[in-house]
């Protein structure tokens, strides 16, 4: 059934793919498309003083986090690491993620996003680019993707970024939260999770690979230099435009808010890897799930937690952005982020209450 | 070798898992009549709420009996005949077992106020599908309610009408919110929060008439202090109790079906588990006992040594936004204990140890998170309370950065 009342219906509609869901998202589709096809925005940013479309895009889009951030603030005003969280997320994007690099600009230096590294931001290792910046800017970089990525990664888990710092996963954790329930959490969601999101980081690091190549010997072989600009215009319209504009936002109310983040980032994919071998891990009180399904309905990354809970399963799930939405959605507190040293793996099963040998065997709902 | 089980619920889904985990050959029944597959009841309410679909209740994804080879079968059992190892089901076919299991749960007890016999439409519990179903259909035409029942499901039932924008009245008959479990400085927390929620919780008082209009339809009720109210639903939460009166005589029944402590009823190859079982005088009606003697009887079906007994006794619950974690003996715990408890000042959360005879035997937990394997390893362990009280941290599960300032 649905909420009572014009109001109820609507929201109740837009949240569970209605046909209002089913408009908001060829709006956001038809906004996306316009961005980057079209100069249609040009105008507009220039009306409102802004000096060209992407000025426009990052300020409507610190605006969306921003007001989805005052939305989820309040709705888990009683959760800490829910409200502290998403604080972090809304400055880091009001302040890395928009005026800076405008600030930057001003000062004539480079309009560069700290917040944004490789192979998220494929710039960034790009040494056409990145040779030409400044020093400090080119030290960030390579430290920043090298060094802070896989050493934080290590110790948090890659929540430390997907959750706190990147844009992508402030927007969806902000703007998105009305549709996070909506990922996919079949066993087939999963199965193709796997292939593709590595897959694009194949190709990122195949394409890394040769704009340095190129970079180097570019002068000497034209046919590579042609063949990775090529390479690098169908990455843009592929990776960039399609999979994180248009899929990862314009289909939120369709398919969830993390279909970039989940399938396709290669940030994710590699810092995914970095958190199957660190301390982050999400930890299942035992014996307490009442297999409710709350956890696994709100999990955005379409992680079925419930299967792992209900095993009294600790677990660390490469995909896991360490939102804390499962911790907060569960009604008996079965859950809890932690990083932990080693892999910490729950012991004594089962109180030992028969003197049978096997024990507790269940068939686990899933492969591991 | 054939095995049959009559329901489909977290004891003889788990039973059916355990069966095919160690017996790869056996034919396994699973006959019920409430749905075609196992779905997670202590979950109605959030269908309720409108936070998941009913298909999201279910713990499994549908292929798991396929794969685990598990047959089902959606039918309601008449009788059991264990002489000729037969059931008959309520199509009139017979369904005859090797080795049967009984975990047919329980239901909502009924109450017998006057009037109620003549109420065809208004009157709901809370409990199985079809009750969802039924207080779903009620829903748009009720603009107030009474829910009567000061228990963990009454409430569930409470936050869910109020959700749906319908003005609640709360009727407990005792002195203080869910005695049995809470002592009154407890339950005045729980009291608080739900009075918090717009509902107008009534202590010490009952249902003496239910009145009904003339499409039959509930339009009040008469309380036991005299008062009249109106209301379009009356939602009946005073308890629940076993399945078992299809069994007929063919088995030995007290509340429950009797069992040994390895799950035996009183006939050959019957064994029994869930909420509809009862070892040695024993109900235990919730969710984590109903599992773990689900596959205890499994295993005692498949030949194991079993000699079950309760271990100590840990729940948890929400009322509302308060949660609550208790482990051991607080509201019964026996007089002449030692206790601590803190009402945290702020949000509404409180601690409490009992101790007696020089050991914890006893947590209630309200509003923060808890570890209770933990605070089972202290009553395990005999500590002291100060010992307890000290350490209390260390049992602490609250979300990173949110961990509540339990003591003073
Ligand atoms: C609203 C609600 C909330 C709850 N919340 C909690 C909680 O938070 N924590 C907790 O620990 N416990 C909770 N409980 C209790 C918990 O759900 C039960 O203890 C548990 O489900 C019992 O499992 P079971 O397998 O024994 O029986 P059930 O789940 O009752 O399953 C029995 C099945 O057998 C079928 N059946 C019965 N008779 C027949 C027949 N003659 N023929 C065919 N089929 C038959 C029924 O249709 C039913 O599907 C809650 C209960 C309710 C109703
Ligand atoms: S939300 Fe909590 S109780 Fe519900 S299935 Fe998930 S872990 Fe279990």
């Amino acid at each position: 059934m649905t909420k009572q009342g014009t109001a109820g219906w609507l929201l109740h509609d837009v949240k569970n793919r209605g046909i209002t869901a089913w408009i908001v998202a060829a709006l956001l589709t038809g906004f996306y498309i316009a961005l980057y096809f079209t100069e249609a925005f040009a105008r507009i940013a220039r009306a409102v003083g802004l000096s060209n479309k992407w000025d426009l895009y990052g300020a409507l889009y610190t605006i969306a986090v921003v007001a989805g951030g005052i939305h989820v603030i309040r709705k888990y005003a009683h959760n800490r690491y829910q409200v502290i969280r998403t604080v972090v997320v809304m400055i880091v994007q009001i302040t890395l993620g928009f005026s800076i690099p405008q600030l930057l600009k001003v000062l004539r230096q480079p309009e560069y996003y700290f917040s944004y590294l490789w192979p998220l931001k494929l710039d960034y290792f790009n040494p056409g680019y990145l040779f030409s910046l400044p020093l400090p800017y080119i030290l960030y970089s390579f430290a920043g993707s090298l060094l802070l990525v896989p050493i934080l990664g290590l110790f948090f888990g890659k929540r430390w970024y997907c959750s706190w710092i990147c844009g992508c996963g402030g927007l969806a954790n902000t703007f998105g939260e009305p549709w996070r329930h909506l990922s996919d959490k079949s066993t087939a969601a999963w199965r193709f999770e796997k292939v593709a999101i590595h897959s694009v980081l194949i190709v990122t690091l195949a394409l890394t690979g040769l704009l340095f190549a190129s970079y180097g010997a570019g002068k000497r072989y034209p046919e590579l230099q042609q063949a990775t600009i090529q390479f690098q215009t169908f990455y843009g319209l592929i990776v960039s435009s399609v999979l994180a504009g248009i899929v990862g936002v314009g289909l939120y109310p369709l398919g969830g808010t993390r279909v970039w983040c989940r399938f396709f980032c290669p940030m994710a994919a590699l810092l995914g890897l970095v958190q199957k071998a660190g301390r982050y891990r999400i930890a299942v009180k035992e014996n307490m799930c009442i297999s409710c399904g709350m956890c696994s309905k709100y999990c955005e990354m379409g992680i079925d937690v419930r299967a792992y809970a209900q095993a009294n399963e600790s677990f660390t799930r490469a995909s896991c952005v360490g939102c804390g939405l499962c911790a907060e959605v569960c009604p008996r507190g079965v859950l809890r982020l932690e990083n932990v040293r080693g892999a910490a793996p729950q012991t004594q099963m089962l109180v030992q209450i028969t003197n049978a040998p096997g024990g507790g065997a269940f068939p686990p709902a899933r492969p591991n | 070798m054939r095995y049959v089980i009559v329901g489909n619920g977290v004891a003889g889904i788990t039973a059916a898992f355990t069966l095919r985990a160690r017996d790869l050959r056996a034919e396994i029944t699973v006959v019920s009549g409430e749905s075609d597959y196992f779905f997670s009841r202590t979950a109605l309410m959030y269908a309720y709420l409108d936070r998941m679909t009913l298909r999201d209740l279910e713990p499994y994804e549908r292929e798991v009996y396929d794969v685990q080879r598990i047959t089902r079968r959606r039918a309601w059992v008449r009788s059991l005949d264990t002489a000729q190892h037969r059931l008959t089901l309520d199509d009139g076919s017979a369904l005859s077992y090797d080795r049967l299991l009984i975990a047919s749960g329980s239901s909502p007890r009924r109450a017998d106020w006057p009037g109620l016999a003549d109420a065809q439409q208004g009157v709901v519990t809370f409990v199985s599908l079809q009750d969802l179903a039924q207080c779903e259909a009620l829903t748009p035409s009720t603009r107030r309610a009474v829910v009567v029942g000061g228990g963990l499901i009454g409430v569930e039932l409470v936050e869910c009408l109020v959700h749906h924008g319908v003005e609640v009245e709360f009727l407990v008959r005792e002195p203080s919110y869910w005695p049995v479990a809470l002592k009154p400085d407890e339950a005045l927390l729980v009291e608080e929060e739900i009075r918090a929620h717009g509902v107008d919780l009534r202590m010490r008082e009952e249902v003496a008439r239910v009145k009904v209009d003339a499409a039959g339809r509930v339009a009040g009720i008469q309380s036991s202090t005299g008062r009249a109210t109106e209301c379009q639903m009356l939602g009946v939460c005073i308890g629940a109790q076993p399945n078992v009166a299809w069994l007929g005589g063919a088995l030995d029944v007290g509340r429950g079906v009797r069992v040994t402590s390895d799950f035996r009823a009183s006939a050959p190859d019957v064994w029994a588990a869930g909420d509809c079982a009862e070892i040695g005088r024993i109900l235990e009606q919730i969710w984590y006992s109903a599992k773990r003697q689900g596959e205890l009887a499994a295993r005692s079906m498949l030949g194991d040594d079993i000699d079950y007994r309760p271990p100590l006794f840990y729940n948890s619950a929400k009322f509302f936004e308060l949660e609550y974690t208790t482990v051991g003996e607080v509201a019964s715990a026996p007089s002449g204990s030692r206790e601590y408890f803190h009402r945290v000042p702020g949000p509404r959360a409180s601690v409490r140890v009992v101790e007696h005879e020089g050991a914890v035997v006893g947590f209630n937990m309200l509003g923060s998170r808890w570890n209770h394997r933990v605070l089972e390893q202290w009553v395990r362990e005999r500590r002291s309370l100060e010992a307890a009280v000290a350490d209390l941290p260390r049992a602490q599960f609250d979300v990173e950065f949110g961990r509540v300032r339990v003591t003073a």
